[in-house]
């Protein structure tokens, strides 16, 4: 593994996916899509943002709302057919659909009308022309003069309310008087009583370039052959309607297209050019209805009050996709949608030069593929960040700061701390006990216990495989570091005759299944029971899934038999099996975003109390860090509680004294470790800040060598304190200490990754 | 000779010695590298044998956030 640091000097990109492949990830993400009642809408009007500004009380924005989709709001408030409601979802969940015309009605009556003029619209040269009174040219009129075509539009009736009641009959007097007035103040041109007969239209006609008819005035024409999508009959040069739809929300509808025709015919473009989607879709949203209670619709009588209105739309339960983001909090960190993400993760790779802002994301995802299963399509994120890191690892543009650390501490679980051996004077064996980095680090007595019983109780002979099985060099987007380490777990496997390998950690199975036939210690123990230590009566616990289980039924299934067999009373969370998320540890999120991380720590713990049971030693620890009681199944069967979480120094001991012992105590190998020639005493606020500025122990043991061997250092002469410092990798550690005799006494230390040289 | 511009200036003061020589530090030209990034700056050197200090205020403040700035580079 390479660990010289990249340069921000090298331009290179490759591209993380094709368009096709990046258009296929973003359309699994159905957050944006229409609600089913808007999707069902051929004008597409956003009811559920109506029925969230009423259930809100906010009547004028509702109306504006309105008015802004469509003229004459209140005709269609008043006539529509209403398909959303037959496609409100609530039907299906026991409930009554949400009667979106009355809360249009109701925005209609409480809503302020607009004040203001709106923008100043410079008129267009082309000009139009309607004739003849129908609820489809009455709204044609409106949306052309809407379109700034200078219109005019020529009825047979005599006055403003004579047209609107032949338009809409259905109008009560006081919305017809509203509407009348709100068509004497459009800016449109209506020409009273004229006898449209064929002569004068088609003499009119002549006068301006654009002309729609009602279907009366169509007839008299003799046409018949109108488009059904473009409503333009090419031979009268004319915009009509089909015969057949009398509906109100059809004409509208109708309106609309024609509005659209108009503005290609305007153009000197065929009508049915770059229309794009109009009309009612089929929405591909996902929404959660099991926690829909059965209302049902608050009856109109006449008009909603106000506070009826609230009600009714307050049933409303503003369908959205939020599936993901619910059980993630990552996604809540970010507070996007996986589309969002995926197209930001997309950009951030393409950058050569300049800020790469969602590096912070990429890097703190936990790669646990939560997502892939609580989203009803299968998003998977963790497939998306992890192709980002190998990308930018490829490129050049992985900061190293971000896994080093975590990169460093699988090299010496598989280097100082690794251990391959079958049984004492034996070289073969059956099976292998791989106990997995974390848990060799975390719970050094629980692994002993488990190999010594496991030795005991399995026939054939059981070695001991200490190590990483390489999933850090993998979550960090290093493959090649990956590879090697496969291979050297593969080279380790083979010397001892491909033994059955018996893991204690899921993840670690996942991994190491490419190397060998793999079994949870689980499996193990409920196949040939559990050791005579362990308890029966465990009681209450609350059981979390690995992320490294997910998918891994058995896995699940068998770690529930052995809690169960020890006496454990097992509490689901909320998101259990294979819904369940990462406790923080997995992706190295902790490294790349400790506060992104800590969130899902918080999460995963929400709403829990008590003994925390986990099977992965990453989540026991974590979830020990923030507070909880956890323990990692095999500390309750061996009875070996680890206690507090260890420090990034003592998991290296851990690890380290964890080999010393099984050499010494079983192969009677005994490896001294070389003595310091000086003594080191760590403070408490010393060793708070090694925590926190991930310092080892080790680096500080080798700064106050080179310091006993240079004598280099500087003194503060106001604190008497001394400050050494050594640069070790692509890190300068500082020590500030003290020196009494031979001995050392470190109080505080820090480090930075910049080189520094005199000039 | 073009004057370089110091990005962080620490004057000693006669506050530190080095342990080896036995002489304060005085101020003098330095340069922090990160990633073929360069920052030249000034900051206490032993006259002799050339140690740098680097304060620990300055490596967990401005030399961090630099370092993280970069990283994203």
């Amino acid at each position: 593994m390479d660990f010289t640091e990249r340069s921000t000097r090298v331009y290179k990109t490759k591209q993380l996916y094709s368009k096709e492949e990046l258009a296929a990830r973003e359309s699994l993400c159905v957050h944006e899509q229409p609600a089913f009642c808007t999707a069902a809408c051929p004008l597409r009007i956003d009811a559920r943002q109506l029925a969230g500004l009423c259930a809100a009380g906010d009547f004028t924005a509702a109306r504006a709302a309105m008015e802004r989709a469509v003229p004459f709001a209140q005709i269609l408030a008043a006539g529509c057919e209403a398909p959303c409601t037959d496609a409100c979802r609530l039907a299906e969940a026991g409930a009554e659909s949400v009667s979106i015309p009355a809360l249009e009605r109701a925005a209609m009556r409480h809503g302020q009308p607009r004040t203001g003029r709106g923008l100043l619209k410079f008129k267009k040269k082309k000009t139009a022309v309607v004739f003849g009174a129908e609820l489809f040219t009455l709204v044609v009129a409106a949306e052309l003069a809407g379109k700034s075509y200078p219109t005019t539009f020529c009825v047979a009736e005599n006055s403003a309310s004579e047209l609107i009641a032949r338009c809409a009959p259905f109008l009560d007097t006081e919305s017809a008087a509203e509407q009348a007035e709100v068509l004497e103040k459009l800016d449109l041109k209506v020409e009273y009583g004229r006898e449209l007969t064929a002569a004068l239209v088609e003499a009119e006609r002549a006068k301006y370039d654009l002309a729609c008819v009602s279907l009366a005035v169509y007839s008299a024409l003799g046409g018949g052959n109108t488009d059904p999508v473009t409503l333009y009959d090419e031979k009268l040069d004319v915009l009509a309607r089909p015969n057949g739809d009398e509906s109100v929300i059809g004409a509208f509808y109708n309106a609309r297209r024609a509005g659209v025709s108009a503005d290609r015919l305007a153009q000197g473009m065929p009508p049915d050019s770059a229309r794009g989607d109009e009309g009612p879709v089929a929405s591909r949203l996902y929404t959660d209805l099991s926690v829909v209670s059965p209302t049902v619709r608050v009856p109109e009588r006449g008009v909603y009050t106000r506070e009826e209105a609230q009600i009714e739309a307050g049933r409303c339960i503003q369908c959205e996709c939020t599936e993901c983001i619910k059980g993630c909090a990552w996604l809540q960190h970010y507070g996007k949608f996986p589309r969002i993400m995926t197209r930001e993760i997309y950009n951030n790779v393409g950058i050569i030069m300049g800020d790469h802002m969602m590096n912070g994301a990429i890097n703190s995802c936990a790669l646990c593929g939560q997502c892939s299963v609580t989203c009803p399509n299968g998003y998977d994120m963790a497939e998306i960040c992890l192709s980002a890191r190998r990308n930018m690892v490829e490129t050049g543009k992985m900061s190293l700061a971000v896994h080093e650390f975590a990169l460093r501490d699988q090299l010496f679980s598989n280097g100082e701390a690794f251990l391959c051996r079958a049984g004492p004077g034996s070289e073969k064996c059956r099976y292998v006990f791989f106990p997995g980095c974390q848990a060799a680090a975390v719970s050094p007595d629980a692994v002993w216990q488990a190999y010594m019983d496991l030795r005991a109780r399995l026939e054939g002979g059981v070695g001991i495989l200490l190590g990483c099985c390489g999933v850090i060099s993998d979550w960090a987007g290093r493959e090649e570091l990956f590879s090697d380490t496969q291979a050297q777990l593969s080279a380790a496997l083979s010397a001892l005759g491909h033994p059955k390998i018996i893991t204690a950690c899921p993840t670690c199975t996942r991994t190491l299944a490419q190397l060998g036939d793999c079994v949870g210690i689980w499996d193990v123990l409920l196949d040939i029971g559990l050791p005579d230590c362990a308890p029966e009566a465990v009681g209450p616990v609350v059981l979390h899934d690995a992320c490294g289980a997910r998918g891994d039924a058995h896995t699940q299934d068998a770690v529930r038999k052995l809690a169960g067999q020890l006496g454990c009373a097992i509490r689901e969370t909320e998101y259990s099996g294979d819904r369940a998320p990462c406790c923080g540890y997995g992706g190295l999120a902790g490294y790349a975003g400790p506060e992104v991380a800590a969130g899902m720590t918080a999460a995963a713990l929400e709403n829990t109390s008590g003994l925390q049971l986990t099977y992965c030693m990453g989540c026991r620890d974590r979830y020990a860090r923030a507070g909880a009681e956890s323990r990692h199944i095999l500390e309750l069967v061996y009875g070996v509680p680890a206690g507090a979480p260890p420090g990034i120094s003592e998991k290296r001991r851990n690890r380290l004294e964890l080999r010393r012992r099984l050499l010494r105590d079983i192969w009677g190998e005994d490896e001294m470790n070389k003595p310091l020639n000086f003594k080191l005493d760590i403070t408490g606020e010393a060793r708070a800040l090694m925590e926190e500025r991930m310092i080892l122990e080790s680096d500080v043991i080798q700064v106050m060598s080179s310091y006993n061997d240079s004598g280099e250092a500087v003194l503060e002469n106001d604190t008497g304190l001394l400050v050494a410092r050594l640069r070790i990798g692509n890190v300068t550690f500082w020590v500030k200490f003290t020196e009494n005799g031979g001995t050392y006494t470190v109080h505080r230390v820090y480090s930075h990754r910049m080189t520094i040289e005199t000039r | 000779m073009p004057e370089v511009k110091s990005y962080y200036v620490i004057d000693p003061e006669g506050k530190l010695t080095c342990r080896k020589c036995g002489v304060g530090l005085v101020k003098a030209n330095a340069v922090f590298g990160y990633l073929d990034n360069a920052f030249p700056v000034e900051l206490p050197v032993c006259p002799k044998c050339g140690f740098v200090y680097v304060p620990e205020e300055l490596a967990v403040g401005k030399v961090l956030s630099v370092e993280k700035v970069l990283e994203d580079k």
